[in-house]
């Protein structure tokens, strides 16, 4: 026979399936039962008798202990939702805390999910890389490539499995019935080969297609298509005019983010008109490189393999690469080139939303730790009499996890609200941020976060209660050990938190008031009441400077003679328009007349811009010195420039520009530099002012815009201005609207955005923190009773207890702040990239964030420290 | 029929039968419910301390303290039907009475012994 107190001891192993709750009520009682029946059937039946038991007691158990967790759970939560019932307004607001900083970080995890973590969305991505152009010596990185160029990269690489092309032009697109003005991408023919898109109606562009006088193709995109053509499933094969030639439509592209930009049509690259009179221009660079590494290839290798082709161009082209340029090549993993502006600005984000989420996991600690104080006398026996230990513990935790799941659904609810926003703000740092969506990995992260928080700091805080009852029991009975050093962990998170704050309100303070300093950056132009009308030429009907002079002329006339128009002006662009801000290419090298070109001088470039003469009043840009354009700079007349300020201290130092001349094509032609404007901040007020050479639209015909200034509010007069230019030419395709002080704002609107969500923290942080400060004095207020009633009896005034409640609080705060600045001192240092002429030590910065942490502090103190001098000392000593 | 007579499973109304004549002990209400259902009923350790959890919340039964006889071991608890557990009891027994006297007056069970 087996011996009993082995069958007791497999019993035991058994019972462990069943809650801890019903083992310690009942296991004894069942051992001992199981250990009768044992004897009873081994005695009686042998031991086929005994198995057969074993069996079906094994089996019992197994099928009972599910029902018996269950009903421990149902139970727990029954009891969970009635304690926070009872105590609606701190279940609420932990809740509302906690859900708020998961909000915060669910948000800003689904940005981070979609552009840095996902792969990118195209067939083996990783492999993909951009090619860039550099001219170090003059501060250029990213220069494009011209027709040669591209030419000879895709011929001599031995690095690159396919090597594409893109740049991305405005073209009208003529059908029977109407005109579109359409965003066309103009690409290699193996561009979506490349990229692995497959069409989803008829095909892509083939190697056929971009050959000379071939048929002229379009693909259009998914969007073009729905809008523009209504989804028309027949779309192949349907002929558009456009550039004075028929294009056939061959295929539609899926509904995939188009990168680099986003078209409305796709071409192949010979079709391109603008392109096809560069084709022999090694300096006409327009085109993006793109390529795909060999398999086995590093980028290492593929970065020496380019260098290698750069250094012999160098040798063979030396006009186009002048030594004094410092030209190379770069090649970068596409997807780390996609993200590479957003990935610190969005690490930084979630940390500072980590941040908040710390601050509020002390708060649900706190209210873990309250709870267990107010139920002491209950837990305390419990204890004593070994019951319910663990039972405590699961108690303690089915409380903290349904506070947890609830947090979690606030949190999904802010992150899908804010989504658009965050899209908006991702948008102005990463061509990805249209991927950015709410999906299972999202949601899966709010439950964790909630999950992990409240289950690490709820497991936490009841252990650590667990092991102050026993001491509490043995010290002195019911009565535990004094608050003073029973809270010593409350006060703790209260430090912790107001440090924590204290970090992200000085990160938040930095950054408003580097966004205050790059607002109040004066940009050199007068922005308000500034309408800019984006407008384009065809090619076709003005191909020559003198055609475009004479409509420009006839177009200004018009739009000045409306009512409500004060001056107007059409120039090449305007400063800080969104279209011109990533063009930032080689600019206008030229030379000036008697200047010796030795090798270590840098060549001049500077930023061209065509304009009529009223663009400098239109603007308000002064005049420095000198004259501006007049009406006789003409076709006829000898060519004039005007030079902004920089350029001429730049390029004459002392000596007057005036009256100099340039050339910008080795002195075939000599222009006379005329006058010196003021400085503008082109590429928005954060960037230097760029060097800038003004020619007049007469002389070089390139149009861009219609600038006007209005007598009153510019965004009443779009439509005005718009019929004005289209009864000039109905042909004449206006592109974008908008009003100067719209691009002034758009262009400071990434530190804007992240001024507004790094404060929106900060303040949250600040919240949770100053209600942690306010509750927990409370708290401690009311287990403090009778210590205070006992004190105000023996002649403490309501002042005394004022004080010494809010000294309890305020050491907290003082130590909590003393770590923040430490902490804040340390830390911010990584803000120094994004901050605008403010040091990450700024004192002014640290002074107010400090003051106004104390002053919430002493605040949220005081209110307690109030309700304590109020304590009627005869009722406190009675209620003990 | 009371709500506790609605949840009152046979396995819970032979525990109450079982201490229906007098207080008993875990291992005592096994062997007398194997007893009288001649083996048919066999409860498993597990089943019956289910049991005795479920009537122990319902009230319908209490567990006795203080009462040791001679050669009682220390720890073993002894249960005793409460008031309203004789009367759920009693309940119970009634409308199987009458349900077996319905199926009499129908003949079943003599069709049933024929058969």
């Amino acid at each position: 026979m087996p011996r009993p107190w082995f069958a007791g001891r497999a019993y035991r192993a058994v019972l462990r399936l069943l809650p801890v709750d019903f083992r310690s009520e009942f296991g004894d009682d069942m051992e001992q039962v199981f250990r009768e029946q044992h004897d009873e059937t081994w005695r009686d039946r042998g031991l086929p008798g005994l198995l057969r038991m074993w069996g079906a007691t094994i089996l019992d158990i197994v099928r009972m202990a599910p029902r018996e967790h269950f009903s421990v759970l149902a139970h727990d939560i029954r009891y969970a939702l009635r304690m926070m019932r009872k105590n609606p307004v701190y279940s609420l607001s932990a809740v509302l805390i906690l859900g708020l900083a998961i909000g915060a970080n669910t948000s800003i995890f689904s940005v981070v999910e979609s552009v840095l973590l996902k792969p990118l969305p195209y067939a083996d991505g990783n492999r993909l890389v951009i090619l860039r152009q550099t001219a170090v010596k003059i501060g250029q990185d990213d220069i494009r490539f011209s027709a040669p160029e591209i030419a000879d990269y895709r011929r001599r690489n031995r690095t690159l499995s396919e090597l594409v092309e893109y740049h991305s032009m405005t073209f009208t697109l003529l059908s029977r019935d109407e005109s579109h003005r359409v965003r066309t991408g103009v690409v290699s023919p193996a561009f979506f080969d490349m990229f692995g898109v497959k069409p989803l109606l008829g095909r892509a562009f083939r190697a056929d297609d971009d050959t000379p006088g071939a048929p002229a193709v379009l693909l259009l995109s998914y969007e073009f298509w729905k809008s523009a053509e209504r989804g028309d499933p027949a779309i192949v094969g349907k002929t558009y005019q456009m550039n004075d030639k028929v294009h056939t439509v061959v295929g539609v592209l899926p509904p995939i983010p188009q990168y680099p930009n986003e078209n409305d049509i796709y071409m192949p690259s010979s079709a391109c008109p603008f392109r096809a009179r560069q084709t022999e221009n090694r300096e006409g660079r327009m085109m993006r490189v793109f390529g795909r590494l060999k398999p086995g290839v590093t980028l290492q290798q593929c970065h020496a393999d380019l260098a290698a082709i750069a250094g012999r161009l160098e040798q063979d082209y030396p006009k186009a690469y002048p030594r004094t340029a410092g030209y190379g090549i770069a090649s970068a993993g596409l997807r780390g080139e996609l993200t590479a502006r957003a990935r610190p600005m969005l690490l930084l984000l979630m940390a500072a939303a980590a941040i908040v989420l710390l601050i509020a996991c002390a708060n649900v600690a706190k209210l873990i730790l309250a709870r267990m104080a107010q139920r002491e006398r209950e837990l305390v026996i419990r204890t004593a009499m070994g019951a319910g230990a663990a039972r405590l513990l699961r108690q303690l935790l089915t409380e903290s996890l349904i506070l947890a799941l609830l947090a979690a659904g606030v949190g999904m609810l802010c992150a899908t609200g804010s989504l658009r926003l965050l899209t908006e703000f991702a948008g102005q740092l990463t061509p990805r941020a249209r991927e950015i969506g709410i999906d299972f990995w999202v949601l899966l992260f709010a439950v964790f976060c909630a999950v992990a928080t409240t289950v690490i700091f709820g497991s936490m805080s009841a252990l650590y209660s667990r092991s102050r009852l026993a001491a509490g029991l043995k010290e002195s009975g019911m009565q535990l050990a004094p608050p003073a050093r029973r809270n010593w962990m409350r006060g703790a998170l209260i430090a912790a938190q107001v440090a924590f704050s204290y970090v992200l309100l000085i990160g938040a303070g930095l950054m408003v008031r580097s966004f205050i300093q790059l607002r109040s950056v004066d940009p050199g132009f007068v922005p308000q009441r500034v309408l800019a009308v984006g407008f384009d030429l065809s090619w076709s009907k003005y191909g020559n400077d003198t055609e475009v002079a004479s409509i420009i002329k006839r177009l200004l006339d018009k739009v000045q003679s409306q009512p409500g128009v004060g001056v107007a002006a059409i120039a090449s662009s305007f400063p800080m328009d969104p279209d011109t801000f990533g063009m930032n290419d080689m600019g206008q090298s030229f030379r000036i007349e008697g200047a010796v070109l030795s090798g270590a001088e840098q060549p001049k470039v500077a930023n061209l811009r065509t304009v009529t003469p009223g663009y400098f009043q239109t603007l308000g840009v002064p005049v420095v010195a000198g004259r501006l354009f007049r009406d006789s700079d003409n076709q006829t007349a000898p060519p004039v420039a005007l030079v902004s300020r920089s350029l001429a201290r730049k390029r004459w130092g002392a000596q007057d520009p005036i009256g100099r001349r340039v050339t910008f094509n080795d002195g075939k032609k000599w222009t006379t530099i005329v006058g010196v404007v003021g400085d503008v901040k082109e590429f928005g007020l954060a960037r230097e002012a760029p060097e800038q050479l003004y020619m007049p639209l007469a002389q070089v015909g390139i149009v861009g815009s219609l600038l006007v200034r209005t007598a009153g509010d510019p965004a009443t007069l779009p439509s005005q201005v718009r019929r004005a230019i289209l009864a000039i030419d109905p042909q004449i395709s206006i592109t974008e609207t908008k009003t100067l002080e719209e691009a002034r704002s758009e262009s400071i609107a990434s530190p804007r955005t992240s001024a507004d969500l790094f404060g929106l923290f900060a303040v949250l942080a600040l919240i949770i923190a100053v209600a942690g400060i306010g509750s927990m004095l409370a708290l401690s207020v009311r287990q403090r009773a009778r210590e205070i009633g006992i004190r105000m009896a023996l002649g403490a005034t309501p002042g005394d207890i004022v004080r010494l409640v809010v000294r309890q609080g305020m050491l907290l705060v003082i130590i909590g702040l003393a770590v923040g600045l430490a902490g804040a001192v340390e830390l911010t240092g990584s803000l120094k990239t994004l901050l605008f002429e403010v040091q990450p030590t700024d004192p002014a910065t640290y002074t107010l964030v400090s003051a106004v942490l104390f002053g919430a502090a002493l605040l949220a103190a005081y209110v307690p420290a109030r309700r304590a001098a109020r304590i009627d000392p005869q009722n406190a000593l009675r209620s003990e | 029929m009371s709500n506790s007579q609605a949840g009152l499973t046979p396995a819970m109304f032979h525990v109450l039968l079982a201490l229906a004549d007098g207080d008993k002990h875990g291992y005592a209400i096994l062997k007398e419910v194997a007893a009288h259902t001649a083996g048919e009923v066999q409860l498993s350790t597990g089943t019956l301390y289910g049991l005795i959890k479920r009537l122990l919340e319902d009230g319908l039964i209490v567990e006795v303290t203080g009462r040791l006889s001679a050669g009682d071991d220390q720890r073993r608890r002894y249960y005793r039907l409460t008031p309203p557990g004789r009367a759920v009891a009693v309940d119970e027994a009634r409308r199987l009475e009458k349900l077996l006297a319905r199926a009499r007056s129908k003949r079943l069970i003599q069709a049933l012994r024929s058969a």
